[in-house]
């Protein structure tokens, strides 16, 4: 445990000087790589589509259950030897089940590499499943879903998703419910971790201080044993999205809203027209309308924002704040009056160049980190957002001009299609 | 624009805050402010932080909140650069920024594509000195503060457990008083409370200026020189050190609430700091990580995998701080256990395991962990400054900082134990439960 000299190398001045490989392996399997030899680690950022959307009926939460089982032992090694093995490698892995697919990241210290992807592949192929993990982690879980049923905001959460999504796979709790989860047994999650890490719905983007023959070598002994499989795992779109207003009661000083409106796919040709809008609208930190209109001026709230959650087929707009039970139907009224200005008077010309500004200047935060860098090379392949995705990028934003951004705001922000989940006991008007 | 509070801190500590040389250059201007500059030319980016080495701490009584209070009031403009005009800058380029208070020191950070630089170390010069601040500013902001302590706390029964639990351990200082402030006193922070307090402590003296990513110090030290050199500097901050007495009784504090649907016992020690020794706080963090970090730790060994009675249990050790450090404690029952009998089962256990549990092959482990997150912490342009922006504030130096790991490396199982030993007598704790 001495010194460690770091060289740190000009690798990504800018963009033109960002350059990537896509590697394939022996029997296959496609990933992106850039080689960042400033520091001696090796960073993975892997997505396999799927998630909590193709949980099993009665048994939600499995999805979610199934990948906190993943560092709890494999075939070779207990519960308690894998976690020592990765503290001694210096290893980090973490899944972590989405809507629409399972997300998770493998770090190791280049120098124990080959420890450390021997322990990714055994955690990945070959976890143990054990009855008395399982029954661990059940009641990990089971805990976890009470706290959030009293955290307002996560409670919040939840509670739009049920109401908002309605009918699609979406409205279902990734973590499933007490009962749900009593339900499944070893053998669902046995079959389950077949179903869900499989070749042909997997995305790998990896950065690090590793060389091409290696990385090739150790991405192939991880994923290489993955059957594929012919299931659809996309999202269905979303036919019916709730509008209007629902309420759950629930004492406590404050109320916290979410909001919610149809939006677009990630690789609509659009996408970038509504983000921007929506940087304008509640996305720019302390630059959006709603910030500076609803906090800033009138103080009503603590946080608000909007976000874009674009998936594969489809995407919604979505928002929320917390405010006094006394403010509740005030913020909201202000949230609509803000929604319907941008769709009546779309934006300014300096707010696009501003957001135009924004997006391209923000983009080399990506490589500040080998994590970040993978997680980006992973999520460009994804939403299958095209090879050249790095040198189109500018040029989309660029693209975009007051006539086309406004006559899409148009076109998608509509008060009539939005929908309010209120969680508390707000003052009547 | 936040406040470092429990989660903050859990966040942080279960990442281990050693580091191995960052390599930091320094230099200190005529009128106090201190430079530090890490130099990580790998992406055209670069963060900058301005650390006050005053948080919380130097509030008078009745004024509580009024740092944090400051704090939001710094996003509001200068007469050069009037109201939003840093922000819309730093939005224009691309940039991100935040803030946070904390009991010891506030912060303020920006990350930026690096040919912005000057104009960036210009607008957090300028607002050091240049604030112009209306009464208008300052009311609606006292709103949104009030939301956030609602949002923060009166919502979260939680959150108000472990305020509560703080004040009976600190009786004396301002470790028992919440960052964001009492409501009341919230309520009756003035314009003239604020302008006092600005013209009093925002000063570059009380400063450490941390440049860190694509930058070279020369041109650092130019750029910082010619924005700073004109302000000039105060009296420096006389933090009156107080000590809390000890504690006589024991104490249970305890919350219902009828929102809440699982049961949570906590409790917090008061401890020594790295301030104290930093010898003794990193054994005494390996001793708290072998005994009740994460999940291989010997507590969760015994109470979740082994007995079954919690779901999770665990504790930490935070020391970053210029007073008193403090341990924090928490279990999740899977069924309702009475709150006499958590803390019965845990005592009995604690003392045990420090007899028997604690191994030289589980400190080689924990002390491997450490050094290999070191080099993590060293992945990204923020967390460095981070880093060094907290250890410098709380007092420590920054030879302090890039030898962590040599002090690591000579600490041994006997020191782990006697850190260990010496907590297990340590009666000045207070234990919390929450419930429906």
């Amino acid at each position: 445990m001495r010194f460690i000299f770091l060289f740190f190398l000009l690798i990504f001045k800018n963009l033109d000087a960002f350059e990537y490989k896509n590697l394939k392996t022996n029997s296959g399997i496609e990933f992106w790589f850039v080689e960042d030899k400033s520091i001696p680690i090796v960073s993975v950022s892997f997505s396999f589509r799927g998630g909590s959307s193709i949980d099993i009926k009665d048994k939600n939460g499995i999805s979610n259950l199934m990948t906190s089982l993943l560092d709890e032992g494999t075939r070779n090694l207990t519960s308690k030897q894998f976690k020592n093995e990765m503290k001694m490698n210096g290893m980090k892995l973490s899944f972590s089940t989405q809507k629409d697919k399972i997300d998770g990241v493998f770090q190791i210290i280049s120098a124990q590499a080959k420890d450390g992807f021997d322990l990714f592949y055994e955690a990945l192929n070959h976890p143990s499943f054990n009855e008395v993990d399982i029954n661990r982690v059940k009641r990990q879980v089971i805990s976890s879903i009470k706290i959030d049923e009293s955290d307002l905001s996560t409670l919040a959460s939840n509670k739009f998703n049920q109401h908002f999504f309605k009918d699609h796979v979406f409205s279902n709790n990734i973590k499933g419910s007490e009962e749900s989860i009593k339900n499944i047994t070893r053998t669902d999650l046995v079959n389950f971790h077949k179903k869900s890490f499989v070749k042909n719905n997997l995305v790998i983007g990896v950065a690090g201080n590793i060389n091409v023959n290696k990385i090739k070598k150790y991405i192939e002994l991880v994923f290489g044993e993955l059957k594929d499989n012919q299931q659809n795992y996309s999202i269905k779109q979303f036919k019916a999205l709730s509008v209007g207003q629902k309420m759950f009661e629930m004492k406590t000083p404050q109320s916290s809203v979410l909001f919610g409106h149809p939006g677009l796919e990630r690789n609509n040709e659009n996408f970038f027209a509504l983000r921007i809008a929506n940087y304008i609208l509640g996305g720019g930190g302390f630059q959006s309308r709603l910030y500076k209109n609803i906090r800033e001026k009138k103080g009503l709230v603590y946080s608000i924002y909007s976000y874009l959650l674009s998936y594969e087929n489809d995407g919604v707009i979505v928002g929320g704040f917390q405010t006094r039970n006394k403010s509740v139907f005030q913020t909201i009224e202000n949230v609509k009056n803000e929604w319907k200005k941008l769709n009546k008077r779309g934006i300014t010309k300096s707010e696009l160049d501003n957001a135009k500004a924004y997006f391209n200047g923000s983009f080399t935060r990506n490589f500040t980190s080998t994590l970040s860098i993978a997680r980006l090379l992973q999520v460009v392949q994804y939403y299958e957002l095209g090879a050249d995705y790095f040198i189109k990028r500018e040029k989309i934003i660029n693209s975009l001009n007051l006539e086309k951004v406004n006559g899409i705001i148009s076109e998608y922000f509509s008060n009539e299609k939005l929908f309010f989940m209120i969680v508390g006991e707000p003052e009547k008007k | 624009m936040k406040i470092v509070g429990i989660l903050f801190i859990l966040l942080f500590c279960f990442e281990s805050k050693s580091n191995i040389n960052f390599n930091a250059k320094s230099t200190t201007l005529e009128n106090g402010l201190r430079l530090i500059v890490v130099e990580n030319p790998r992406a055209p980016v670069v963060a900058q932080m301005m650390w006050y080495n005053f948080g919380s701490n130097i509030e008078q009584r009745g004024k509580s909140g009024l740092a944090h209070f400051m704090e939001h009031l710094m996003f509001k403009g200068t007469k050069k650069f009037p109201n939003s005009y840093y922000s819309d800058y730093l939005s224009k380029i691309g940039g991100s920024e935040n803030a946070f208070t904390s009991y010891d020191y506030t912060a303020y950070y920006q990350i930026f594509p690096s040919q912005h630089l000057e104009k960036i170390i210009e607008l957090e010069a300028d607002r050091m000195n240049n604030l112009t601040l209306t009464k208008k500013n300052v009311e609606i902001e006292k709103k949104v503060i009030l939301e956030e302590r609602f949002q923060r706390i009166e919502s979260d029964p939680s959150a108000q457990l472990d305020e509560s639990m703080r004040t009976v351990l600190f009786p004396n200082d301002y470790y028992g008083r919440p960052i964001i402030g009492w409501k009341h006193e919230i309520e009756n922070l003035s314009y003239d409370d604020v302008i006092d307090f600005y013209k009093e402590n925002y000063n570059p003296n009380n400063a450490i200026l941390i440049l860190s990513g694509d930058i070279k110090f020369k041109n650092a030290k130019k750029l910082v020189n010619k924005y700073y050199k004109s302000i000039k500097p105060s009296q420096k901050i006389k933090l009156d050190k107080l000590n809390n007495p000890d504690l006589k009784t024991s104490t249970n504090v305890e919350l219902s609430n009828e929102n809440v649907k699982q049961q949570i016992w906590k409790r917090i020690y008061r401890t020594k700091s790295y301030n104290d020794s930093m010898t003794q706080s990193i054994a005494l963090d390996l001793g708290m990580k072998i005994l009740a970090g994460g999940t291989s730790s010997l507590l969760y060994e015994e109470f979740v995998n082994k007995k079954k009675i919690f779901s999770m249990v665990g504790g930490f050790f935070q020391g970053l701080t210029k007073g008193n450090g403090y341990i924090y404690f928490y279990a999740i029952p899977n069924k309702k256990v009475e709150q006499f009998e958590i803390s019965d089962m845990l005592d009995k256990f604690i003392v045990q395991a420090i007899d028997e549990g604690i191994s030289e092959e589980k400190l080689i482990l924990e002390k491997k962990k450490y050094y290999f997150d070191s080099i993590y912490g060293m992945d990204g342009i923020l967390k460095p400054a981070e880093i060094i922006g907290e250890a410098l504030t709380i007092g420590l130096s920054l030879d302090d900082i890039e030898n962590w790991n040599d002090k690591l490396d000579e600490i041994n199982l006997e020191m782990v134990k006697k850190e260990l030993k010496e907590f297990s007598k340590n009666r000045n704790f207070v234990t919390g439960n929450l419930k429906n």
